[in-house]
């Protein structure tokens, strides 16, 4: 682990500690909850100072706060979201390379057909006709972007499974669920947590934008999305509620973009692998 | 090259097929039909909406005569009438459609043409001064929400500033002539930044990366070594080879630009496909939700075929088949 963290980019450390640094904020964000809920109608639109450094929104309520508190949510909507992604993506991808033939030609034809649809039309689609839960937001999002990764880990298993430690296993008889869980699922690791990290933020970007649109997260629950959806009515009067939730937006995006780029060139390195 | 156009339309035909049969999939997920089920999801769709879906899309038949009538009606541009306003869903495409294409070309045709000489000049000089700077800053726009940049812009050029207008296609009482269409541009000049930074950032860090690989491989050494001035060695011999896997995604900017073009167009009121989209969904008026996600992955389909084809054009390679 030391090792691994002393070969990553220092652009990537600084993305890995921004990271961390958001899920601490997010560890800390039950302390504000009470805060980003009171609402004081005569402390409405104020812009930022000692006592409300973000300012306040239209309800007079603490925008920092609010910000803090949104913060949680979209963390772990982008991870699990992600996650499924990845985990559809990974078993199409590595179920159409492993066995190839008749079963490769239906399953690329499928991931050729969802990368057709434009990203957020088949999000907004599917955010439309499920009930409205952070499950449905997780679900529309896993479920419209696993093509990516699919073609990923497709052609990573294609590649190592005519390595010779995957064809050697294949001639001692290993049977099929085997081979691909011991031998070629270690080893198509490395670029597909490449590809996660780069999900992650992208998936936090989608749950912002569904919820920006007004089709995310249901009213009680706080997201950047949902703060900046409001950011147009006040966007003459309050420039600070558009610029603080898009900012901590931004720098989480950005924060693992870094963080991915810095893993791409750890495992493009000449050795790859760990 | 013939041949090889052949097959790749041929290809497109399942693909086409598979782009309607997860459209129709989509449309029996929609509450108030059979395939949605349970009363929370009933419950949000009027008892007159399910009727006229059952009604229009036959969906008290077997499943195959479903699809096979519906795919009939999409053949034929029988879209059906949107649920809102009962005028057919062709004709609001129609109106939309021109506002689109103008916002959305123009934003590929900048980021492209703006892209291509900034990543050359980045990608021929790396870890440069230029390199480093222009990385930092494509790095950041590539990661900055395009809903967020339109907030942005909206506070410090329309709020603040007052140099462009806050929204819409034209000013109430535009003016004709020269002053009418500098008006239009003035309103175009905030959502086609926002549309353009994302693709530019792509692009440009793409065509950067090519260039670097290009730069370093023998034929551009082989040809400073015969005499070829930098300039040409850049120009005439690495960038051919590092357009082309921007050619290959050039295909996939459409869906991502339409993309943009929905949270683009809702923040800057723009009448085109992308708020028609978002309005439809709002109000879950499925034709036009239908049409329009059919219409998407199709203008897709047919971006990637001519990006195949282009690609063919540049790279023997690919046309015969050795390099695929």
């Amino acid at each position: 682990m030391r090792l691994f963290a002393s070969r990553l980019p220092l652009t990537g450390r600084v993305a890995a500690g921004v990271v961390l640094l958001l899920w601490l904020v997010a560890a800390c964000s039950p302390l504000f909850a009470e805060r980003a809920r009171t609402i004081r109608l005569e402390e409405r639109l104020q812009a930022p100072s000692a006592t409300h450094p973000f300012g306040t929104d239209d309800l007079g309520r603490d925008l920092l706060a609010r910000v803090v508190t949104a913060t949680p949510i979209s963390l772990a909507i982008g991870l699990v979201a992600a996650g499924v992604s990845l985990g559809i993506g990974f078993t199409v991808g590595a179920t159409a390379g492993y066995f190839g033939g008749a079963v490769d030609l239906v399953l690329s034809r499928l991931v050729e057909v969802m990368l057709c649809f434009p990203v957020l039309f088949l999000l907004l689609a599917l955010a439309a006709v499920l009930p409205p839960s952070p499950a449905t937001v997780i679900a529309a999002i896993g479920l419209t972007t696993w093509a990516g990764d699919a073609r990923y880990a497709r052609s990573e298993i294609l590649r190592i499974r005519e390595l010779d430690y995957a064809r050697a296993a294949r001639a001692m008889g290993a049977s099929t669920p085997r081979i691909l869980a011991r031998h070629l699922l270690p080893n198509a690791l490395p670029p597909l947590i490449v590809s996660a990290a780069f999900g992650v933020g992208w998936a936090i970007l989608a749950e912002a934008a569904l919820s920006f649109l007004g089709v995310g997260l249901p009213a009680p629950a706080v997201s950047w999305g949902g703060i900046l959806s409001t950011a147009p009515n006040w966007i003459e009067e309050a420039w600070w509620i558009a610029l603080f939730p898009g900012l901590a937006l931004f720098l989480t995006v950005a924060a693992y973009n870094l963080l991915a780029e810095g893993l791409r060139a750890i495992s493009t390195e000449a050795g790859r692998g760990v | 090259m013939i041949r090889y156009v052949g097959r790749r339309l041929l290809l497109a035909v399942p693909t086409l097929f598979g782009i309607s049969v997860i459209v129709f999939v989509l449309l029996h997920l929609a509450p108030g039909t059979p395939g949605a089920g349970g009363a929370e999801s009933l419950r949000r769709v009027s008892g007159k909406a399910a009727e006229e879906m059952r009604r229009l899309y036959g969906l008290d038949r077997p499943l195959p005569e479903q699809f096979a009538r519906w795919l009939g009606r999409v053949v034929r541009l029988d879209l059906g009438e949107s649920f809102v306003d009962h005028r057919p869903v062709g004709e609001r495409i129609r109106e939309a459609l021109p506002n689109t294409i103008v916002l959305n070309g123009l934003a590929l045709v900048l980021a492209i043409g703006l892209a291509i000489p900034l990543g050359v000049a980045a990608g021929s000089r790396p870890e440069s001064t230029f390199d480093r700077t222009s990385g930092a800053v494509l790095f950041a726009l590539y990661s900055l929400p395009t809903f967020w940049g339109a907030l942005l812009l909206q506070t410090l050029f329309s709020a603040q500033l007052k140099w462009f207008p806050l929204f819409g296609v034209a000013s109430d009482a535009a003016p004709g002539g020269f002053a009418g269409f500098a008006d239009r541009l003035a309103h175009l000049a905030l959502p086609v930044t926002c549309l353009t930074y994302g693709t530019l950032a792509f692009v440009a860090r793409l065509v950067r990366s090519g260039i670097v690989e290009a730069r370093a491989s023998d034929y551009v050494l082989a040809s400073r070594a015969r005499g070829a001035s930098r300039r040409r060695a850049i120009w005439r011999h690495a960038f051919p080879n590092a357009l082309l896997p921007v050619i290959t995604l050039a295909g996939l900017l459409v869906p991502a630009v339409l993309s943009g073009s929905v949270v683009v167009e809702k923040i800057f009121a723009w009448p085109g496909l992308g708020r028609l989209y978002l309005d439809s969904i709002l109000a879950r008026d499925y034709p036009v939700i239908l049409a329009l996600s059919l219409l998407s992955a199709a203008v897709t389909l047919i971006a990637t075929l001519a990006a195949d084809i282009a690609l063919a054009a540049a790279d023997p390679r690919v046309r015969d088949g050795s390099g695929v």
